[in-house]
């Protein structure tokens, strides 16, 4: 049995946060990739697990749009499609150049969604109005995921540093692909890792006094809480100095994002007690 | 060549111990955060007027969410022996920051569902989360760190050609799938619905009727972690065991045959066999103990 998912009005308007959730998500890409290129550092990697963050932000909004059509125990499925089809997006745009990719990402993207909405819409016949352009916008999402987690932990978003370590021995420069981002199927972890978070904050949230902000907000940590992780597994690639500046932005952003999520929880809640018993409703 | 055999079965028997571990701590930590599909009844519950303090911390499904912690304990185990950490430690280490994601996980799960049951009169129970999200974590790092090191010795060991990483992606959706196939039975039906003949299924009268009151007091998730470790626990933990071990011990001694066709045709024989199995289970225990013999329509 389902649960009955109530279409709320009111809030930021979807159309809103789409548009700030790409623009954001893009800016700090090109912010890491471009800052990262210019001082010839890896300091500058965690803008991409930002990125990550804004897209989080925005994909779960869509899911909550498209699952206000009573997909109750298919919200997670939908978190498996946007990244399933993103990766595809992201190895493509991954070998164009830097200042190209996200650009492309977001192109190929979009015509990966058209045409797995249309298959899903009116070949399967699931006739959900918003289907296909949800799907459009989980792809990009998983997509702008994908591609913020591989700068987070590679320094880049080109195919050449995610199939290659660039880490040097003895001072030497020493090239191999089986430690690599994608060696190593780390992609797999930032795959399940953003996956999880994609669909997370509506998951956790639905039910009949679902609030916009409080999902938001939840969004937000679960960015936040996805990039620690991916600090942690960047050590193979990045210098200490990186590592440390993502572990301080990551948990420094989950703290105050949980933080906030506990106080609107208490803020939405029935009430908050503790150790208390069942309080029994009127009439039963 | 037989010593080589000799030590793939000792392995093969090794990585299904672990995975007997893994798969019983696994379900026990599901039940304690009624996870897995019983819990749509525990969601609806106060929709029906049943208020309850079960920790309802539904993250995903199983499935997703096991791909998700033993992916991550493996990939962080990854990073960390590239950077040549003594692998132990670094199995450790990746499996404890995978609990601790799980762990916020679990809270964040709780509080935002529960906070989105204000309408029904559903209050938040903190002391759940103070008291049984280390349970569950304790339980998580047991399932995690287990299948993370059956991983590795497939990976190090037998020479799996996957990384190690998405063994654990693989093997974790595995986990969740065997602990939620096998597990919740017990708890969905031997213990959230205690009150309800066996075999009866959840008519709609009865939808969001869990058990709420224990022996004594108020029953709590700590209560069904209990129970579930006595029968449920084991029977998944000896599913996903048979699974890593059929699956290993048909590669490690077929797979020299017909350039490795062997293995998969005594797979295809394994899978005939527990289809027979489980068919013949299935009607003995419906007549044995069902009140319902005859096929419906026929009934009353």
């Amino acid at each position: 049995m389902t649960v009955k998912i109530e279409v709320k009005e009111g809030g930021t308007p979807h159309n809103t946060i789409m548009w700030a959730g790409l623009l954001a998500s893009l800016v700090c890409l090109y912010l890491g990739a471009g800052l990262n290129l210019a001082f010839n550092a890896y300091t500058f990697s965690f803008f991409g697990g930002l990125a990550a963050v804004c897209a989080i932000v925005w994909g779960s909004n869509t899911i909550k749009t498209l699952c206000s059509y009573g997909i109750g125990t298919g919200v997670p499925s939908t978190g498996y499609t946007s990244f399933g089809a993103g990766v595809i997006a992201m190895l493509l745009a991954s070998r164009v150049s830097w200042y190209l990719a996200p650009i492309v990402l977001v192109i190929v993207a979009a015509i990966i969604g058209l045409i797995l909405g249309y298959l899903a819409n009116n070949v399967i016949m699931m006739k959900i109005p918003v289907l296909i352009k949800s799907t459009v916008e989980l792809v990009m999402v998983g997509a702008l995921v994908l591609m913020g987690l591989a700068l987070m932990t590679t320094s880049s978003y080109s195919l050449l540093s995610m199939v290659s370590t660039q880490t040097s021995l003895l001072g030497l420069p020493v090239a191999g692909h089986a430690g690599s981002f994608i060696g190593i199927a780390i992609i797999a972890v930032a795959f399940i890792l953003g996956m999880i978070a994609v669909q997370h904050p509506f998951n956790a949230t639905l039910g009949p006094s679902w609030q916009q902000d409080r999902m938001l907000m939840l969004a937000a940590e679960v960015g936040f809480l996805t990039m620690i992780p991916v600090a942690f597994m960047s050590i193979a690639y990045l210098s200490p100095l990186a590592v440390i500046v993502s572990i301080v932005v990551s948990v420094g952003g989950w703290f105050y994002t949980y933080n906030q999520f506990l106080c609107l929880s208490k803020r939405d809640a029935a009430a908050w007690l503790d150790a208390k018993p069942i309080r029994e409703p009127e009439g039963h | 060549m037989v010593e080589n055999i000799v030590i793939g079965i000792g392995l093969t028997a090794f990585a299904g111990a672990l995975a007997s571990v893994a798969g019983a701590a696994e379900d026990v930590e599901s039940d304690i955060g009624s996870q897995g599909d019983p819990n749509s009844q525990v969601q609806l519950a106060p929709q029906m007027g049943y208020i309850h303090r079960i920790f309802n911390k539904a993250v995903s499904g199983e499935p997703p969410a096991y791909g998700l912690w033993v992916a991550l304990g493996a990939g962080l185990a990854a990073a960390f022996l590239q950077v040549n950490i003594n692998p132990i430690l670094a199995l450790a280490l990746g499996c404890a920051i995978a609990t601790l994601v799980q762990g916020i996980y679990a809270t964040t799960a709780y509080l935002g569902r529960i906070a989105s049951l204000a309408k029904f009169g559903q209050p938040v129970y903190i002391d759940i989360l103070k008291s049984m999200t280390t349970v569950t974590m304790a339980h998580a790092f047991i399932a995690i760190f287990t299948a993370v090191t059956m991983c590795y010795l497939m990976n190090a060991a037998l020479g799996h050609p996957f990384p190690l990483a998405l063994l654990g992606l693989v093997w974790g959706i595995a986990l969740g799938a065997a602990g939620s196939a096998t597990g919740n039975p017990f708890y969905g039906k031997e213990r959230q619905y205690q009150n309800q003949k066996f075999g009866a299924g959840v008519p709609v009268a009865a939808s969001g009727n869990i058990v709420r009151y224990a022996e004594a007091g108020e029953r709590n998730s700590l209560d069904n972690g209990w129970f579930t470790a006595k029968l449920g626990g084991p029977a998944s933990g000896v599913c996903f065991g048979l699974i890593v071990f059929l699956e290993l011990w048909r590669t490690v001694l077929f797979e020299s045959f017909w350039a490795g066709w062997g293995a998969i045709f005594v797979g295809l024989i394994l899978i005939l066999i527990f289809t027979f199995i489980d068919r013949y289970a299935e009607v003995w225990a419906r007549e044995t103990f069902g009140p319902y013999a005859k096929p419906e329509g026929a009934a009353k």
